[in-house]
């Protein structure tokens, strides 16, 4: 490990204020030359905007920040950190060595670009990090999930960077190329570079990193040698000590009638899964962002091919390779995670919005609509769920994000559901229209449907769930009911079951 | 959002910005319809005689029947966001096939048609399925069928022009003028009908525009999105083999080089049309009025002396100032609307 006696980056008191609330409230972070050093903190907490000063994107309110002993202000000037964000940026039609270019520059020759320096100057980057380049004429979709992170990393050093930053690099990372990928951030430690590392799996901390700083709500609470800190110790520091989140539904003590049963399922690279959701309960399906426990959700409801095993709505056997249409109509609704991609049609009414498949209601493509009764029950579902504006002719990109969702959980009224699977129902949507979906969940689950909430916020599962699954590594790895079901445990379960196992150090 | 809770339990006070709305409403809907009857006035007032003529009349609408249902066709997998470029040639291909079938083969008119109709069924067909099932862009594959017919079409005449002798009077006669009503305009009617209460009244002109708007989340609310894709293509190849057919009785002649330039006016009258009636979407009384609007423009500036190639200017400037003028209405539109939600985020 290098020994400069100065901090590669030393951030002292740093504050940064939104509106009311104190985003960052006077936080000091040191990092030296060769460490790696994890920021860990729950949403919310003020990691994001601690980066996004770093990168000069914001700037703070009060706080100085030195480089080396040299004082920097990134947002007026250019600094010598790299960012590497947790989609990369990388163009997957384009080469290898293309995708380096974009960074670095396209060398040329005689004003035009020159191919060969393009390759050679992607051979030498890897190079200079003592790493065995790909060919830089592929493409970079035909690299492992890893290939690329490190691509990512190896991009953003090109430019001198004395600094990365890695926002959740392991996210989307299968166990066995998260521990290349730690491997390849060992030896830049080695070559002297410091590493700021966001995370939120904890496990792959340990054994990798050499600090960690906790952040919770905008406030330091503790920096400190990961040799002193436990995953335990880690999460209450997270989450404070007071923080006892339990569900607010009633504990049942009896066993509801089973609506949903899967046996042995296999999606993707989830499985064998089995779990239960029965009538009048509201079942969390939890894991880490990138954990792939949405495509359990995906191919209950058919938009997800399943490879193996059983799903049973009722006593019906629901076969694999059923159209969405027919499960639709057996009673499973699915409110996509990405609202404006699969949910939302621009430029139609909420009308059209509540009602897509007027044919699924009308009873076939040529029997017409009966305008008067979609038009009641339009106005019914706005007034239920106090969607603004009331007025179902408007067109639904003039809503906000929380009202639309409301009409997109709405449309499922209709079609006489059972089972509503929601993925991360409430995600950026304000306080208020939180509140009414979370009814609306519960409203449902109170008329004997099941809802399945799949979702990564925690927060959101603890205090709207009977019951909760987490998944880790394509398994349900707990299942936890009643008092044990708190936020402390959903968080501690989730992380521990993520370990991509950083100890072959 | 702290005070969230207190805004949800009053009421939403809508009626301060609510003629602003109405106003920009009424402009953005029914803008083309404004245009229209303003050229009618000023191209009225300007040749009182000669514009209202029932001579001048019936030949815009005869005339313009042929551009009006083939722009009907591109409407249906516009709607859909799937172009239909092939919709010209096919056009022309129809057009040569009637008369030529007449006048070689010497079958009779209704054996022809039915042909003729059977083919661009095989035809839509083949553009759905490349669209659909091997995923090619639509302005690609149709663009290769088109030409593909565009070959049939010179193959088929040796590139000559088929004069159209002998033509039984039940053929010509389709396109007549039978007590003052030009028939092509009652075919366009009849069709206009049939496709607007399909678009607006029955639920698969319903999922042909959620197919349009969202395309992920038609399947995910269980649409069969191959099945409306494929047809929306086989209903465009059927509408623009009918409009050759009238084409054909009208000019009583195949001339292979006849179709293509129906095309860009057919997607001028959709495209337009999507500025008025249902804005931000193709429809079928905003594509009618768009036809007539350019059509009774081009005649009026026309009748004023105007030469020929005005025409190209004035349908180009249309296009171009009234899709930009939708695209205003509809911001206004907005701005308004989002004003008068209070308290919304």
């Amino acid at each position: 490990m290098a020994t400069d006696a100065r901090p590669a980056i030393e951030i002292r008191s740093l504050t940064k204020r939104f509106l009311s609330t104190l985003a960052l409230d006077g936080v000091d972070l040191t990092i030296m030359p060769g460490e790696i050093h994890a920021l860990v903190g729950e949403n919310g907490a003020g990691k994001s905007t601690l980066i996004k000063i770093l990168a000069g994107l914001y700037q703070p309110d009060a706080g100085e920040i030195f480089m080396s002993g040299r004082q920097v202000h990134p947002n007026s000037e250019s600094v010598p950190i790299a960012f590497v964000h947790q989609d990369l940026g990388l163009v997957d039609e384009l080469s290898i060595g293309e995708n380096v270019a974009l960074v670095a520059g396209f060398p040329r020759s005689g004003g035009l670009i020159s191919w060969n320096k393009v390759w050679r100057q992607a051979e030498q980057i890897y190079g200079a990090m003592a790493l065995d380049p790909p060919d830089p004429r592929a493409p970079v979709g035909s690299l492992s999930a890893a290939g690329k992170a490190i691509l990512g990393i190896v991009r953003a050093l090109s430019r001198d960077a004395r600094v990365v930053v890695l926002d959740e690099p392991t996210a989307s990372l299968p166990g066995p190329d998260a521990l290349h990928l730690f491997e390849v951030l060992r030896r830049l430690r080695a070559s002297g570079t410091s590493i700021l590392y966001v995370s939120h799996r904890l496990n792959e901390l340990f054994g990798l990193v050499d600090r960690v700083t906790v952040l919770r709500d905008g406030r330091l609470v503790r920096s400190c040698d990961i040799g002193d800190a436990t995953p335990e110790s880690i999460i209450r520091d997270m989450l404070g000590r007071d923080l006892e989140l339990h569900h607010q539904s009633a504990a049942s003590t009896r066993a509801p009638a089973p609506l949903l049963e899967v046996e042995n399922l296999f999606a993707g690279d989830q499985g064998p899964l089995s779990f239960a959701v029965g009538k009048g309960e509201v079942v969390g399906l939890v894991g880490l962002r990138g954990a792939g426990h949405e495509a359990i959700g995906r191919t209950i409801f058919g938009a997800h091919p399943q490879t193996g095993g059983t799903i049973r709505l009722g006593p019906d056997l629901v076969p694999a390779g059923l159209p969405i249409g027919e499960r639709i109509r057996k009673g499973i609704a699915l409110l996509a995670g990405d609202r404006l991609g699969e949910s939302a049609l621009s430029g139609m009414s909420l009308r059209e919005n509540l009602f897509p498949n007027a044919s699924a209601l009308a009873g076939g493509s040529f029997t017409p609509i009966d305008g008067r009764r979609e038009a009641q029950e339009a106005s019914d579902v706005l007034d239920r769920f106090d969607v603004r504006p009331r007025n179902w002719t408007a067109l639904i990109d003039w809503l906000s994000g929380g009202n639309q969702q409301k009409v997109f959980v709405g449309r499922w009224l209709a079609t006489g559901a059972r089972l509503f699977i929601m993925e991360e129902p409430t995600a950026g949507v304000d306080i208020g229209a939180k509140g009414v979906i979370h009814r609306m969940l519960r409203d449902l689950a109170a008329d004997g449907a099941g809802v399945l909430v799949v979702s990564s916020d925690f927060e959101e599962v603890a205090t709207l769930c009977d019951r909760a699954l987490v998944v880790g590594r394509g398994m349900i790895t707990a299942d936890l009911a009643g008092p044990a079901l708190t936020l402390e445990s959903l968080l501690t379960r989730s992380s521990m079951a993520a370990e991509p196992v950083a100890q072959a150090h | 959002m702290s005070n969230s809770t207190l805004q949800r339990s009053a009421p939403a006070p809508s009626a301060p910005r609510a003629s602003s709305v109405t106003v920009s409403n009424l402009l953005a809907n029914y803008g083309l319809l404004f245009v229209f009857l303003l050229i009618m006035l000023v191209f009225g007032l300007l040749r009182p005689s000669s514009f209202f003529s029932a001579t001048n009349l019936n030949a815009i609408l005869v005339s313009q029947s042929v551009t009006a249902i083939l722009a009907l066709a591109a409407m249906v997998p516009l709607a859909t966001k799937q172009f239909d470029l092939s919709i010209g040639y096919h056009l022309g291909m129809a057009q040569v096939l009637i008369v030529g079938l007449q006048v070689t083969q010497g079958l009779g008119w209704p054996l022809a048609a039915a042909l003729i109709l059977l083919a661009s069924l095989v035809v839509g067909f083949v553009n759905g399925l490349l669209v659909t099932f091997f995923r090619i862009d639509s302005f690609i594959a149709t663009m290769g069928t088109g030409t593909l017919l565009y070959g049939v079409t010179n193959w088929y005449t040796n590139g000559e022009q088929i004069v159209g002798m002998s033509l039984p009077d039940s053929f010509t006669g389709l396109t007549q003028i039978v007590h003052g009503v030009p028939l092509p305009a009652v075919y366009v009617a009849i069709i206009a009908v049939a496709l607007w209460v399909a678009t607006e009244r029955l639920p698969v002109g319903r999922n042909l525009y959620v197919i349009g708007a969202n395309v992920r989340a038609a399947e995910l609310t269980g649409i069969n999105v191959r099945r409306h894709v494929m047809g929306a293509f086989v209903v465009a190849g059927l509408l623009s083999s009918f409009a050759g057919i009238v084409l054909g009785s009208i000019l009583q002649t195949g001339t292979p080089s006849v179709g293509p330039e129906y095309l860009l006016p057919a997607f001028a009258g959709s495209l337009l049309g999507a500025t008025s009636i249902k804005p931000g979407r193709v429809n079928v009384i905003g594509t009618l009025l768009s036809v007539l609007v350019l059509a009774f423009s081009f005649s009026g500036v026309q009748q004023l002396g105007a030469p020929f190639y005005v025409q190209f200017f004035f349908n180009g400037a249309i296009l171009i100032v009234a899709v930009g003028l939708s695209v205003y209405a509809a911001q206004r539109r907005q701005r308004a609307a989002t004003a008068a939600k209070p308290g919304a985020s």
